[in-house]
């Protein structure tokens, strides 16, 4: 879950309204924020990912303020008015790579400038939204500039990188586009979604100063805001419009949820960059039908229940037919859909287990035929005497790659290379159970009934998940004599009887190994243990072994396990 | 075998000798030894002895000659003087020549450098090297020989040094006053069938056994502790009405993630979160299914339908990535499969399965974990039957403390997660779950609301099992699955 570090202090102020640290956490237990650690003033929160919101004292003031009933309805923020010529001017050679631009500028009310903690709060919460919905800053990044250094229009174009000089926010001389990309740490982690070929993204004003090289770093000069400004322009680049919209409306909440006034900047540019930047301050409203919050909640409320609960979210409430029109502020990307608003309604009071509700049930339970067909297996090969280990279906790439068996499937990213392969036989790892218990004496007996994925092309993932039973042998008697008796015991026990044939498997010995068919299907694989496999995991008797294939035996059975 | 040692004239007697004089196998002289000797009638003298061997490599050398020798002879063959290729065509391995050829200038009898040559002086050196008058003292079974030439010779595998225990026997004092019975009245040990058969143990007494004597120690099979914590759970949600559903574990995206709405492009399906496979290529499923799902994700109105179900999601639908194996991730995905399968309401599934997610492994985290999914779908269920169930299924588990709060998943709206109070882990997340999002069901086909629930089982296993590691829920060690250990 996404985590920052806020600051307790600020928070408070921000909430005007006292509260205990018990009261803290219990309004927090039933929001979707939580509270993971306190240290002086530094609270760990984590949220769930659709409330990122929370994630900055601000968003999180203003949804306490609503649970507490000191605040009601959607946070109100007052609208500026821009210049003529105030607007970014978005360059076609722009499209292909990150075509997509949002803006913003926020303006301190008039008895206030940009203090130390908004700042703070607006930097962290910028990076946090970059590690987040901005996808490590490829789908979206942001910018916050000191707007009143800036001369508009901006211009966002590809320009060559011998021609961009710029003194980067942490540095302390200007510098050659080429040299930044080249050398600085920033740029070679996020360069490439900045860059294509000779030529980088840059954010210039009519002055020809350089905002920025989004999505990699501001400049120092023109980029960079400081305490004492009055007002800021906060800009959104990306990939996807939707979320360069989404992230630049949840940095919004640092300042218009304080007070700030905003005034969008319209984009000037081709296609759909084109915009009045109103769709940021303006999420578009959702419908709410009345007959679904009782629909989904399992309780009909009230119309004023509903609308005063809507307040508690922070949400607006009209009439509207059928039920409500309901407005988000511009930090909830989150309602997607009526249903999401449904969920602000049912949570903005805290739900009670003893609201829950045990309907009779209707149908009958039961588990799967098959499964217990499988678990009948389990239960033989256990009265049989056989232990009964755990085992994980991914299985070391030693082991597969020494018995050259091509059969597993190779996991492409695996954690570790003692969990690399996707077993295709239980013997995988029952070789390893073998080799983990070399320090107990013998014999040794086990057993188990597991899953297996072979290949299957024709199936849609490309593979069948499959149901093995394993019954290994480890004794100074041990031999194929048994291992087979086994088997013909356990068909035998479902009226089935088994016809071996030679086969030859990896891992067990040739003249020794047999493949068993019932019907022509082949039903189980058995044998004996190759003695320099024994020799490698340190096993000092012979060992014996047998697979079933139960999901091959199944449909032999014609359901009569279901009986 | 008491008998025979008290008639012995030359005590202690060797357990061997003694097992030829009773004309028993040395098995059965062994345990009746022991037997006597727990009973204090026998004492026992044990001496330790080291036999010195020669090995089979040491018989071939010396039938063809130790290197150095072989060396020397090349040498001499040559009249005193080879060259580097010279030695190398005298039939030595390169390890042995230069083996030979340290041995031979340490011995004071070659000259350093090349070409080799015998140092002056040395030419009528000894007739035997020292090496091959032990090696030969061995293969006599002589004992007085040079220790530190046969420590160099047992470095070199030529010989080797065996220890064995020779057990000598004697009677005790009690063992020499204890009466024995008349011939034909012993009392009788182990009953066997030819004794029971013949009718020989009539009228004789039988021996008593020490009956408070340590036995060996058995253990039987039992069933796997945590496989049969998992059967226990699904019992309880058979007695609840629900049925039960499995799908592949190794699962197409389509499955696994897009039919529950999550976004194509969240972190939880990155490289660094999902596990994926090489060599395997999926498929997708009928297009008409794939076109709804697409419909939802690309926030479009489903076909046939006037307005869209939301907004869906940025950026357009990539059939390659829905076509994708990956090792399944949640059992949310056996619940799509059941789902898509159009099963009458009122219907209510549960499936605890593996699942994946690339975890670093730890007490708490890995890779592979077993999830039970369940849903209930009929007309009028909502979220307040969903906490009826976390009720039902935490009184079930024995736990009667529950709180609810709010949660997210992609695939349900509205989201929750039941917490429980365990007496000694304090408030612990147990039940996730929601109602099915319309962009889950109704490309689906599905016109009910179905709520669903997820629970991380393993973690209540543990607390069950009473263990702190997850991994010991992969148990292999057999004794203590045997209760052994």
């Amino acid at each position: 879950m996404p985590q920052s570090v806020l600051s307790e202090e600020r928070l408070r102020a921000t909430l005007g309204v006292p509260v205990t640290p018990e009261q803290l956490d219990d309004l927090l237990f039933v929001s979707k924020a939580e509270v993971n650690g306190r240290e002086g003033d530094a609270l760990t929160i984590s949220v769930t990912p659709d409330r990122l919101d929370l994630l900055s004292e601000t968003g999180l003031a203003l949804y306490l303020a609503g649970m507490v009933d000191a605040a009601h309805g959607l946070p109100r923020f007052s609208e500026l008015a821009l210049p003529a010529g105030a607007e970014f001017r978005v360059d076609r050679s722009v499209v292909p790579l990150r075509p997509y631009l949002a803006g913003v500028v926020v303006r301190a009310p008039a008895d206030r400038t940009l203090d130390a903690g908004t700042l703070s709060e607006a930097i962290r919460f910028q990076e946090l939204l970059h590690a987040t919905v901005g996808r490590d800053r490829r789908a979206a990044s942001l910018g916050i500039y000191p707007w009143e250094k800036l001369t508009p229009p901006i211009r966002y174009s590809l320009e060559p990188l011998s021609d961009v000089r710029f003194v980067p926010l942490d540095g302390p001389e200007e510098v050659f586009a080429l040299d930044f990309f080249a050398t600085h740490p920033l740029a070679e982690r996020y360069g490439a979604f900045g860059r294509t070929g000779d030529r980088c993204l840059v954010l210039r004003d009519a002055a020809g100063s350089v905002l920025s090289l989004p999505p990699v770093l501001n400049s120092r000069s023109t980029g960079e805001a400081r305490i004492g400004d009055r007002a800021l322009l906060l800009e959104s680049t990306g990939t996807s419009e939707r979320v360069v919209r989404e992230t630049l409306g949840l940095l919004l909440v640092v300042f218009a949820g304080r007070g700030w006034s905003v005034a969008p900047m319209s984009v000037v540019g081709p296609g759909d960059a084109r915009s009045d930047g109103r769709s940021v301050l303006s999420p578009p409203p959702v419908d709410l039908p009345s007959a679904l919050v009782g629909e989904v909640g399992g309780e009909a409320l009230p119309a004023p229940e509903v609308e005063r609960r809507l307040g508690r979210a922070r949400l607006s409430a009209r009439p509207h037919p059928g039920g409500w029109r309901v407005g988000a502020p511009p930090w909830r990307p989150d309602l997607l859909a009526a249903v999401d608003v449904v969920e602000d309604v049912l949570l903005a009071v805290p739900i009670r287990p003893e609201d829950g509700t045990v309907s009779p049930s209707y149908t009958q339970g039961r588990r799967r035929p098959e499964t217990v067909f499988r678990r009948r297996v389990a239960t033989d090969l256990l009265g049989l005497g056989f232990t009964a280990p755990h085992t994980s279906l991914l299985v070391p790439a030693a082991r597969v790659e020494s018995l050259g068996d091509p059969a597993p499937i190779r996991i492409r990213n695996p954690v570790s290379l003692e969990l690399a392969y996707l077993r295709h036989r239980l013997f995988l790892s029952h070789i390893e159970v073998l080799a983990h218990n070399t320090r107990h004496g013998y014999p040794q007996r086990f057993a188990e009934v597991g899953p297996v994925v072979v290949r299957a092309p024709a199936s849609e993932p490309g593979a069948e998940s499959r149901y093995h039973a394993g019954l290994l042998l480890a004794s100074e008697s041990a031999g194929f004599a048994e291992v087979a008796a086994l088997v013909d015991y356990l068909l035998r026990r479902h009226d089935l009887l088994g016809v071996r044939e030679p086969a030859e498997l990896p891992g067990l010995i040739p003249g020794r190994t047999a493949r068993v068919r019932v019907a022509g299907e082949v039903v189980a694989e058995l044998g004996e243990l190759v003695p320099n496999l024994l020799a490698e995991i340190g096993v000092p008797v012979p060992t014996a072994y047998a697979e079933v294939d139960l999901s091959a035996l199944w449909p032999l059975l014609g359901g009569r396990e279901a009986l | 075998m008491l008998e025979a040692l008290r008639s012995a004239s030359d005590l202690p007697v060797e357990e061997e000798e003694l097992a030829r004089r009773c004309g028993l196998p040395p098995d059965a002289v062994r345990g009746s030894l022991q037997r006597l000797r727990s009973k204090r009638l026998v004492v026992l003298d044990e001496a330790h002895e080291a036999l010195r061997r020669i090995t089979p490599r040491g018989e071939a050398t010396l039938r063809e000659g130790l290197p150095e020798r072989r060396f020397l002879n090349a040498l001499e063959h040559r009249g005193g003087t080879l060259s580097p290729e010279e030695a190398a065509a005298a039939g030595l391995d390169p390890e042995e020549r230069s083996a030979a050829i340290g041995i031979l200038r340490r011995r004071g009898l070659l000259e350093d450098g090349v070409p080799f040559r015998r140092r002056s002086g040395s030419e009528g050196g000894p007739v035997l090297l020292p090496e091959e008058v032990v090696l030969k003292q061995v293969a006599n079974g002589e004992e007085d020989l040079d220790g530190a030439i046969f420590a160099a010779l047992a470095r070199r595998g030529l010989v080797r040094e065996e220890r064995r225990s020779v057990k000598r026997w004697a009677p005790s004092e009690e063992g020499r006053r204890l009466p024995l019975p008349a011939e034909g009245t012993e009392p009788i040990g182990a009953l066997h069938p030819a004794l029971l058969l013949s009718g020989e143990w009539k009228g004789r007494p039988f021996r008593p056994y020490d009956v408070r004597a340590p036995v060996p120690f058995l253990t039987g099979a039992r069933p796997n502790p945590y496989i049969s914590w998992l059967e226990e759970f699904e019992e309880l949600l058979v007695g609840l009405g629900f049925e039960q559903a499995e799908g592949p574990l190794l699962e197409t995206e389509f499955w696994n993630s897009d039919v529950l709405f999550m976004p194509q492009d969240h972190p939880a399906r990155s490289i660094h979160d999902a596990l994926s496979v090489e060599g395997v290529e999926g498929h997708l499923p009928s297009a008409d299914l794939v076109s709804r799902v697409a419909a939802v994700h690309e926030g479009r109105p489903l076909p046939g339908e006037p307005r869209a179900l939301g907004a869906g999601w940025p950026g357009p639908y990539d059939l390659t990535i829905a076509a994708r194996p990956v090792l399944r991730s949640q059992t949310t995905a056996v619940s799509a499969r059941y789902l898509a399968r159009h099963p009458s309401p009122p219907f209510r599934m549960f499936s605890l399965d593996r699942n994946f997610r690339r975890e670093s492994l730890d007490a708490s985290h890995h890779i592979e974990f077993h999830q039970c999914e369940g849903i209930l779908g009929a007309p009028g269920i909502s979220l307040r039957d969903l906490v009826g169930i976390f009720r039902e299924l935490a009184k079930a588990i024995g736990i009667r403390e529950l709180k609810i709060r709010p949660s997210y998943f992609p695939f349900t709206e509205p989201s929750i997660e039941g917490y429980v109070r365990h007496p000694r882990l304090g408030w612990i997340e147990v039940f996730p779950g929601g109602v099915f999002r319309p962009e889950v069901v109704r490309p689906l086909g599905i016109e009910v609301p179905v709520v669903a629930w997820g629970i991380g089982v393993m973690r209540l296993a543990m607390v069950a099992l009473g263990t702190n590691d997850i991994r010991e829920l992969f148990e292999d060690d057999l004794e203590r699955l045997r209760g052994g250990a």
